[in-house]
């Protein structure tokens, strides 16, 4: 328990560090910081609203390190501040209700993409060499390098405009209450299934090639040949000997990669016009909402821990050695 | 040499070299190959393609074709950039960090895990958001300061395993200085991973650079395939029916993110035998299955 402990410590100090950057970020560029972060609001912010905002970024008459742990105490008191393109309405709440949307879409994005792309992976690498393998390799690298943003405007081309399958953009019919209704439901699953068609894309083919490469590493393993000696079926050597064990770094690649996932989902969601994190941070940079802005930085990185704490779980108990350190 | 060799003699390699070579000879050919500028309009608004405009125009008039010959040169610029300064920070502090170890390596690691879970496209919008239109060169050096982790941690593992053999041993009983063994004896040893590292890092720049300008976060004026995409965005060409307008910088942006992806393919299939499957392996593993299919 003691690694997962240290984990929880080390996330805990990659928080502060975000945290940290949107501190120093506008007292470090050109002009007055307290200007541009909350000029957005133009004359619509009272006075008495502004001095509220400014104690909450840390612009407060004191040295530079009382305001910055001004600043982190607001943060980890969960005080974001309040957006100020809908002012009053405090930033938690704003990014809370996209939050759940991007969890939805990147969260089954990626366990549909990582259940193919590394099925996919194991057979390739189990058939190294034939023609099987050498279309899924290809396959997989185009993929693994085609940008977010070109998958999502073919896919949006494609299947939106030109052929009329899938509507074009927002995550439901805006006419339908959202209610937990059949009819909502339907809707939502019918809305989000272009962004998804586009995340699993995007996808699949970077965890094909990590367990493809990983599987090939480890068939000429001793245990490999020993399973086989054993007289065991192909497929169980292949899936109990190899992948099982193939998927261990496949799993801390998965890890390193959730940052790159996130930002796929975050064009994706601009190009569909979905209502997650994404799309939110493009409106509030386009309508200059600072408080947004940062507050989306956070809420992004804490997710990514929280993503990363799960992967940890996933990982002890995956390799028993852990479990004993 | 025989690296070089090899990687020609690679069927990847070759498909993805001759793809990057073609992209950097419009680059630089650009002017010869199209008669307009690509800042001027030189027709009507969202024509279609024709003898005239290969590839149509955009809604300001601009030609397709033309914009896309010279926005591969931001891409290029910006991708090698960015490629370069990233692949440098990385090597340089994964070596020292798997080298010296100790204290040094432990705040380079605690430093390299941090930036590796802070999400890196959200932080550049943050930056870029702070910034204002950022221009292509603007965005290459934060690409280049923000990008590094993933290099130190593969470049740190494998100096780690470096250190233990045994010329390295012998270079540090000949008194030879850190600096120079750490230059002399181990980079060269890690040419495939600093190659691997330097062509992915020059993919993700390219990548990460249309992205940021097609969000709207670069400078409009500039001729970029990012800006393309922002532009025919803007102008609705996919609602409009104007594809050839989108779809062009997309196309552009695919190619030469699959050129470069197949490069990377290859080094690491030449740099890890177990890796390459063609050929002889390919007929030996079929021989080995047809026996087992009759035992």
């Amino acid at each position: 328990m003691a690694f997962l402990l240290r984990r929880v410590v080390f996330y805990l100090a990659a928080f502060i560090a975000a945290a940290t950057i949107n501190f120093f970020l506008p007292r470090l560029m050109p002009g007055d910081p307290i200007q541009k972060m909350f000029a957005g609001a133009g004359s619509d912010l009272s006075l008495e609203n502004l001095n509220a905002l400014k104690l909450t970024f840390g612009f407060i008459d004191a040295p530079i390190g009382e305001q910055y742990l001004a600043y982190l105490k607001s943060v980890f008191t969960g005080d974001l501040g309040r957006s100020v393109r809908f002012f009053p309405l405090p930033v938690t709440e704003l990014l809370g209700r996209a939050l759940i949307w991007t969890v939805g879409l990147v969260g089954t994005a990626t366990i549909i993409g990582f259940t193919i792309g590394t099925l996919l992976g194991v057979m390739a690498a189990w058939r190294r060499g034939t023609r099987f393998d050498t279309v899924i390799s290809l396959l997989s690298i185009f993929s693994s390098s085609v940008p977010a943003v070109v998958v999502s405007l073919i896919t949006l081309f494609a299947f939106g405009y030109t052929l009329g399958w899938f509507p074009n953009g927002y995550a439901a019919d805006p006419m339908l209450d959202p209610a937990w209704g059949w009819d909502y439901i339907a809707s939502v699953l019918y809305h989000g299934t272009l962004p998804m068609l586009t995340m699993v894309i995007v996808l699949t083919g970077g965890f094909a090639v990590t367990m493809r490469n990983n599987m090939i590493n480890l068939l000429g393993e001793d245990y490999i040949v020993m399973g086989r000696a054993k007289g065991l079926s192909d497929r169980g050597v292949m899936l109990w000997y190899a992948a099982r064990n193939a998927l261990l770094p496949t799993v801390s690649a998965l890890a390193i990669s959730l940052g790159a996932v996130l930002g796929g989902s975050l064009v994706t969601e601009v190009v569909f016009n979905y209502p997650g994190m994404g799309n939110t941070l493009y409106q509030a940079i386009l309508a200059r909402d600072y408080p947004v802005i940062q507050g989306a930085l956070l809420i992004m990185t804490a997710a990514m821990l929280v993503a990363n704490f799960v992967v940890d779980l996933s990982y002890v108990l995956l390799d028993p050695r852990l479990k004993r350190a | 040499m025989s690296v070089l060799t090899q990687l020609l003699r690679n069927r990847k390699a070759l498909v993805g070299v001759t793809i990057l070579a073609i992209v950097i000879l419009v680059a630089i050919f650009a002017p010869l190959l199209t008669e307009y500028s690509p800042t001027q309009r030189v027709g009507r608004p969202h024509q279609p393609p024709s003898t005239d405009h290969l590839l149509g125009t955009t809604r300001l008039g601009y030609d397709v074709f033309t914009r896309l010959l010279y926005g591969a040169r931001i891409s290029l610029a910006v991708g090698f950039g960015a490629g370069l300064l990233i692949t440098v920070i990385g090597t340089v502090l994964g070596i020292i960090a798997g080298y010296k170890g100790g204290v040094v390596d432990e705040v380079i690691t605690f430093l390299t895990n941090m930036v590796l879970v802070i999400p890196n496209l959200p932080l550049l919008l943050v930056l870029a958001a702070f910034i204002g239109q950022a221009s292509p060169l603007v965005i290459a050096v934060i690409l280049g300061f923000t990008s590094w982790a993933w290099g130190v941690r593969v470049t740190r593992s494998e100096t780690l395993s470096i250190r233990q053999r045994d010329f390295v041993k012998s270079a540090e009983m000949l008194g030879e200085p850190s600096w120079r063994i750490m230059a002399f004896e181990i980079f060269p040893n890690l040419i495939s991973i600093v190659g691997i590292n330097f062509i992915g890092s020059v993919l993700f720049a390219v990548i990460t650079e249309a992205t940021l300008e097609f969000l709207g976060l670069g400078d409009p004026n500039t001729v970029s395939w990012g800006i393309m995409l922002y532009n025919a965005q803007n102008a609705s060409a996919l609602s409009v029916g104007a594809w050839w307008d989108i779809l062009t910088p997309c196309f552009a942006l695919a190619v030469l993110g699959l050129g470069l992806a197949l490069i990377n393919f290859a080094i690491d299939e030449i740099a890890n035998p177990r890796l390459r499957t063609g050929g002889m392996l390919a007929r030996w593993t079929g021989l080995i299955r047809r026996g087992e299919g009759t035992l």
